[in-house]
């Protein structure tokens, strides 16, 4: 997975904005959600990404991955990131 | 994850957008034009200030950048302006009459990857089309198009709804899906500039407008999926009273480094030639507030007509 061509991030004190250029859509992220446009953007699996946070946030994988994994839906919905 | 409308500028370090009139010479007269252009601006950027501007949009990773004009092709170095942004991965559209694109510009603008090159085309023939650009030629604009195209590039039309062509709203978009562009964007006319000098003999009637939106929602589900038809429902008076509230994260830049509020008001909140960009933007924020700003917006609100004086720019710092 990966951010589509035109899609654009820059990281912001409360997080991070996502700029679909093309779209001319812009959307807003926290801490978090950052984290995981970075994971994205460095080629990790959703299974990674959940691994590698409960890492960095000392958390049971199972605590977290409903959260990522429906963030990474919404990535995909709204035509952010291609597979 | 929250889209859009939520932004506060506030809480941005740098627009996200930067709306940048190049230069103000154009080989056209539209009567709709709302930058009046078709002069030289005496006092324009040189091309040390432009470099300077270009590198303060790399440095606050702005990530978004339109060139318009005047007519931006007749700019000297608008490839070197371009290549730079390209080279730094930031997104880049041109709006331009696609009068001075032969085979060679659109390799140079294939080669650059660009988020789109936006053609105006103001009809879906040649006759209103010239007759609300003056000096225009429709069979080159389109042209313009197919070359685009041809070389796989991104390319965009952009359509004015006047009296003069209102009706051909249908068939421009038909023709658009005809020549295989990404989209068409239209919308309401907006009364500044030159468009506010000629507005009697452009603005449609709201029966007009009726049909326009009518035709465009047919087509907005006739390309669905196969073509991006954008319309913007809102006349300027609207998008006023929205951006006096929500205000976009972006400034225009015109072609003397001063940057505007915003195009429909006369405002200017700094000046690149003797700010940094980061400066102008911590004025922009600020500019929305001054009672200034909010009475003339109420005075607007009353009196339309003072949108013709959008150009007659008015400095906000001194």
């Amino acid at each position: 997975m990966k951010l589509k061509k035109f899609v654009k991030t820059r990281d912001e004190k409360f997080g991070e904005v996502i700029f679909d250029t093309l779209k001319e859509k812009v959307f807003v992220t926290n801490e978090t959600g950052k984290d995981i446009v970075d994971l994205l953007q460095q080629g990790y699996s959703s299974e990674n990404i959940v691994r590698s946070l409960s890492d960095l946030y000392n958390k049971e994988p199972a605590e977290i991955q409903n959260d990522i994994l429906s963030f990474i839906d919404s990535l995909k919905n709204n035509s952010l990131i291609e597979v | 994850m929250d889209k859009n409308n939520i932004i506060n500028i506030n809480d941005l370090e740098a627009p996200l957008f930067i709306a940048w009139q190049i230069n103000a010479e154009c080989n056209l007269g539209c009567l709709h034009c709302c930058e009046e252009a078709g002069h030289s601006m005496p006092d324009k950027l040189s091309r040390d200030e432009t470099f300077k501007v270009l590198e303060q949009i790399v440095a606050l990773k702005i990530p978004y950048v339109a060139f318009s004009g005047g007519e931006p092709l007749l700019h000297p170095y608008i490839f070197e302006m371009c290549e730079f942004l390209r080279k730094n991965s930031i997104d880049l559209k041109i709006e331009t009459n696609g009068e001075y694109i032969d085979e060679k510009k659109a390799e140079r603008f294939a080669s650059l990857n660009l988020r789109s090159v936006q053609i105006s085309l103001d009809g879906a023939t040649s006759v209103a089309h010239e007759k609300l650009r003056l000096g225009g030629n429709w069979n080159k604009a389109t042209n313009a198009c197919k070359l685009l195209k041809s070389k796989g590039v991104n390319t965009e039309i952009v359509f004015v709804p006047t009296k003069f062509n209102i009706h051909e709203i249908g068939q421009i978009i038909d023709f658009a899906y005809s020549l295989g562009v990404y989209g068409i964007y239209t919308g309401k006319i907006m009364r500044i500039g030159r468009a506010a000098q000629n507005w009697d003999i452009l603005c449609p009637s709201d029966e007009e407008y009726k049909e326009f939106f009518t035709t465009l929602n047919e087509k907005l589900k006739q390309y669905d999926g196969k073509m991006k038809v954008y319309f913007y429902p809102y006349d300027v008076l609207e998008e006023l009273k929205y951006r006096r509230m929500s205000p976009a994260a972006s400034l225009l830049v015109i072609p003397n480094g001063k940057v505007k509020l915003i195009g429909p008001l006369p405002f200017v909140c700094g000046n690149l030639k003797k700010q940094t960009l980061k400066q102008v933007w911590e004025n922009y924020k600020i500019s929305w507030q001054k009672p200034q700003v909010q009475e003339f917006i109420d005075r607007l609100i009353k009196e339309p007509k003072l949108l013709a004086e959008s150009n007659k720019w008015v400095e906000l710092f001194h």
